[in-house]
């Protein structure tokens, strides 16, 4: 029988980790993209992106998202690495500027998140109803995949919601976001139930899934397990275990790579990905 | 998107020690989230947030 492959997503920045919290963490296009092709070489397939600013807070700069595109494609010609753009990098953007990068740069995949939360207990990560729509037909439209982030099961059944009605696609693909604030903690008990919700009510939908903070390897070892993929990187971690910094986001996905192989299972390279997302490439 | 675990960050009143807690762990400490991880007793709030700039200098307890 042949091995189940596994897809490593590597989440290199984020919008939130600073040079304070990791001098390690990428923040410009030139070094964004050099983390891009070291995950690639290290197995990743694919490269979930953010954009800072010249301050090093989120940005959702359609100029940041190109130049960090080009330099991706024109310095590494050889690294087929799927591409999925975040459009949730700044609380503080408006819908427009959200899908602007989307518009023009057409990504293989790009993030819908689906359903609003409080942020951090201090702020609202605003994803509208009517957003929530524009972006399903938009992405439809430009035939881009939504990673539906998923922070608890109410998002799950959103997301059936917007199946039914035609704003979302199937199959689905989802991420399920674990441990961050207001959202579900992050536990093997829960990503069972994240998923056996997404089974129940999505049917036939791939997943992945993360775990922040201390729940980092227990959400890596519950995704290989239990049939699922995985996203590593210092958008979500910055320490590599207790009190250890990590030194690159490649040692998160070799690490990765690592327990998907000891496991049983093969890393899906980027055609494989493809393959399994249902992406004809670009 | 994530923005990390968010921390409730602590001062030990006893021994000065710095520490933090991730609030996600709240149903697994019960009585003893704040609680300094050498002292055992109730650490002093200083703040929350996820990953502050200082953020290293606090011990994490799990």
């Amino acid at each position: 029988m042949a091995k189940k492959k596994t897809i490593i997503t590597a989440a290199v920045t984020g919008a939130w980790p600073k040079k304070e919290n990791n001098p390690n963490v990428p923040m410009t296009p030139s070094e964004i993209a050099d983390d891009v092709y070291a995950c690639w070489k290290a197995g990743a397939a694919i490269a979930h992106l953010h954009m800072r600013d010249d301050e090093g807070n989120g940005t959702m700069s359609t100029e940041k998202f190109t130049e960090t595109w080009d330099l991706i494609h024109n310095r590494y010609p050889d690294c087929d690495i799927i591409l999925n753009l975040t459009t949730s990098g700044d609380i503080h953007a408006d819908d427009e500027i959200r899908v602007a990068h989307v518009k023009k740069l057409k990504p293989e995949m790009a993030s819908y998140d689906c359903g609003s939360m409080n942020w951090l207990n201090s702020g609202l990560f605003i994803n509208s109803p009517k957003f929530l729509e524009d972006c399903g037909l938009l992405f439809q439209e430009l035939n881009v995949k939504p990673e539906i982030e998923a922070f608890d099961p109410g998002m799950i059944a959103n997301a059936a919601y917007y199946l039914k009605k035609g704003v979302l696609k199937a199959p689905l693909h989802f991420q399920f976001c674990m441990g961050c604030a207001n959202g579900i903690p992050g536990s093997i008990k829960n990503l069972l139930f994240m998923k056996e919700t997404m089974e129940s009510l999505c049917p036939g939908s791939t997943w992945s899934c993360f775990g922040v903070g201390h729940s980092a390897m227990e959400i890596l070892y519950g995704a290989v397990a239990l049939g699922g993929h995985i996203r590593v990187g210092m958008e979500d971690n910055v320490m590599y275990s207790k009190g250890v910094l990590a030194d690159s986001n490649a040692q998160f996905v070799e690490r990765a790579a690592r327990v998907i192989r000891e496991y049983g299972n093969d890393v899906a390279t980027p055609a494989e990905a493809r393959e399994i997302l249902g992406l004809k490439g670009r | 998107m994530s923005w990390g675990a968010l921390y409730f960050y602590y001062k030990c009143p006893k021994c000065g020690k710095l520490f933090k807690y991730a609030t996600d762990l709240i149903p697994e400490f019960g009585d003893d989230f704040g609680k300094c991880p050498d002292c055992q007793i109730m650490g002093t709030f200083l703040k929350e947030g996820a990953r502050t700039l200082d953020d290293l200098l606090y011990e994490e307890v799990e």
